[in-house]
């Protein structure tokens, strides 16, 4: 018994990804990020998307997801809303505070709130993060890498074939998030694919259906569920 | 009853479309009439455009699509685009199939199930049981067209929709459009064109996907 326990552990912890080495061709803390790997928008800008929700290798269900975004201020507005048109969640986050404004079944937990806002910061925005270390992966890819506030690891990495991936780890290095952009035709944001190491773990296949670039201030909803981040 | 909620859109919209058709000839409230009618309608498909506005859009979201139905209980609601998604009902059989990968995939959310209890409801609108159902209160208004207005009687109903807005062309006696409304800034207008009553469909709209 209780070497099968130790086998499971082992497969356990073989099968969570944790941070990989960077070889140092910069390492110093205040370096200027400028060199970095940068897939994130700069500006306003509203965008359309099919999401396709995979689990267990077979696509559960798709939906469209609309995002509102301003990386100047870090605020977020968003909706998911079924191909007949009904809303099935709607939320919008500032600096402190997210609005959860509806959330029907199974949309309707605060933690599904936040960690959606928490996908749309970490696929769109540059990390807050102080910039840790810059270099190589073992496969020559350039690296940068980030410390979030709270601890967690950002890694954006630069494959001059498979494109740009961002990736989130805890503050002990285990594996969250994985960000694929797949470039097509010149457009960072046409096909996004977003891995999630969970419990069961996910993904979300996102294709653009439209983007467009916002000159109005975000719309704020009166009437909604407000609670401090 | 509890009923998976992102399902109720499209049957909602289906069931209303087929009641109208009906309701249309029946004048208001005469349901006793309107129950004869719909059994003269045997099939009904339609070409239709979804508007979709919300305040977090700029401009409405628009989605196209095809409907059909045949009596007494196969339907088929198909998006085109922007998202091709189409729920089948056939034979006391219910499926939602969506687009993955250049191909049509069955939902997998388990609301199948759910959908067929929406549908239930659906057909016995269909046989002009509209005053029977507890969900709505049905008023009826005669102007430049006809208006129908649905509201929830139901707590868990109205949080979801606010009011269902029927609006029937005074000439043709058929549904031109249907509006749903979840909240004030929020609302589903779906407008309903080149509606064919009676006219043959193939069987294989309702048993094959693509």
């Amino acid at each position: 018994m209780k070497c099968v326990s130790i086998l499971i552990l082992i497969i356990f912890i073989l099968s969570c990804q944790t941070l990989p080495l960077i070889n140092p061709s910069v390492f110093v803390i205040n370096e200027n990020a400028s060199t970095c790997p940068f897939p994130f928008l700069e500006g306003k800008y509203r965008l359309i998307h099919s999401i396709e929700n995979r689990m267990f290798g077979e696509t559960q269900s798709v939906i469209i997801g609309v995002t509102l975004i301003d990386s100047s201020t870090r605020r977020v507005s968003c909706a998911i809303i079924t191909a007949e048109g009904m809303v099935l969640f709607e939320a919008e986050s500032g600096p402190d505070t997210l609005k959860v404004n509806r959330a029907l079944p199974p949309f309707d937990s605060e933690d599904f709130a936040k960690n959606v806002i928490e996908d749309i910061k970490l696929i769109f925005f540059a990390p807050e993060g102080r910039l840790h270390e810059k270099g190589t992966l073992a496969d020559s890819t350039m690296i940068c890498r980030y410390q979030e506030e709270n601890g967690d690891w950002i890694d954006v990495i630069d494959d001059k074939l498979k494109g740009i991936a961002v990736k989130r780890y805890s503050p002990n290095g285990i594996l969250k998030r994985q960000i694929k952009f797949k470039k097509i035709a010149g457009d960072t944001y046409q096909n996004i694919e977003l891995q999630a190491y969970e419990t069961f773990n996910y993904s979300l296949l996102m294709n653009l259906i439209e983007a467009q670039k916002v000159e109005k201030n975000f719309p704020r909803a009166k009437h909604s569920r407000e609670t401090k981040k | 009853m509890k009923i998976h909620r992102t399902l109720y859109s499209p049957v909602i919209i289906a069931g209303i479309f087929l009641v109208m058709v009906s309701l249309s000839h029946a004048g208001t409230g005469d349901f006793e009439k309107l129950r004869k009618e719909s059994a003269n309608i045997k099939t009904i498909q339609s070409s239709f455009t979804q508007k979709k506005t919300m305040k977090i859009l700029s401009k409405p979201l628009v989605s196209e699509g095809r409907f059909y139905y045949a009596a007494p209980d196969s339907l088929r609601w198909e998006y085109l685009k922007p998202l091709r998604s189409i729920v089948i009902t056939h034979k006391n059989n219910t499926k939602r199939y969506m687009a993955s990968g250049g191909k049509m995939v069955e939902d997998k959310t388990g609301g199948t199930q759910a959908m067929k209890i929406v549908l239930d409801e659906v057909t016995s609108w269909m046989k002009g049981k509209f005053d029977q159902n507890p969900s709505f209160k049905a008023t009826f208004h005669e102007g430049t067209n006809i208006r129908i207005i649905l509201t929830p009687t139901e707590k868990s109903m109205a949080g979801m929709i606010e009011k269902i807005e029927i609006i029937l062309s005074p000439k043709t006696s058929i549904v031109k459009s249907v509006k749903i409304t979840e909240s004030a800034n929020n609302f589903t207008q779906i407008d309903f064109n080149n509606v064919e009553i009676n006219k043959a469909i193939n069987p294989s709209v309702f048993q094959d996907v693509e």
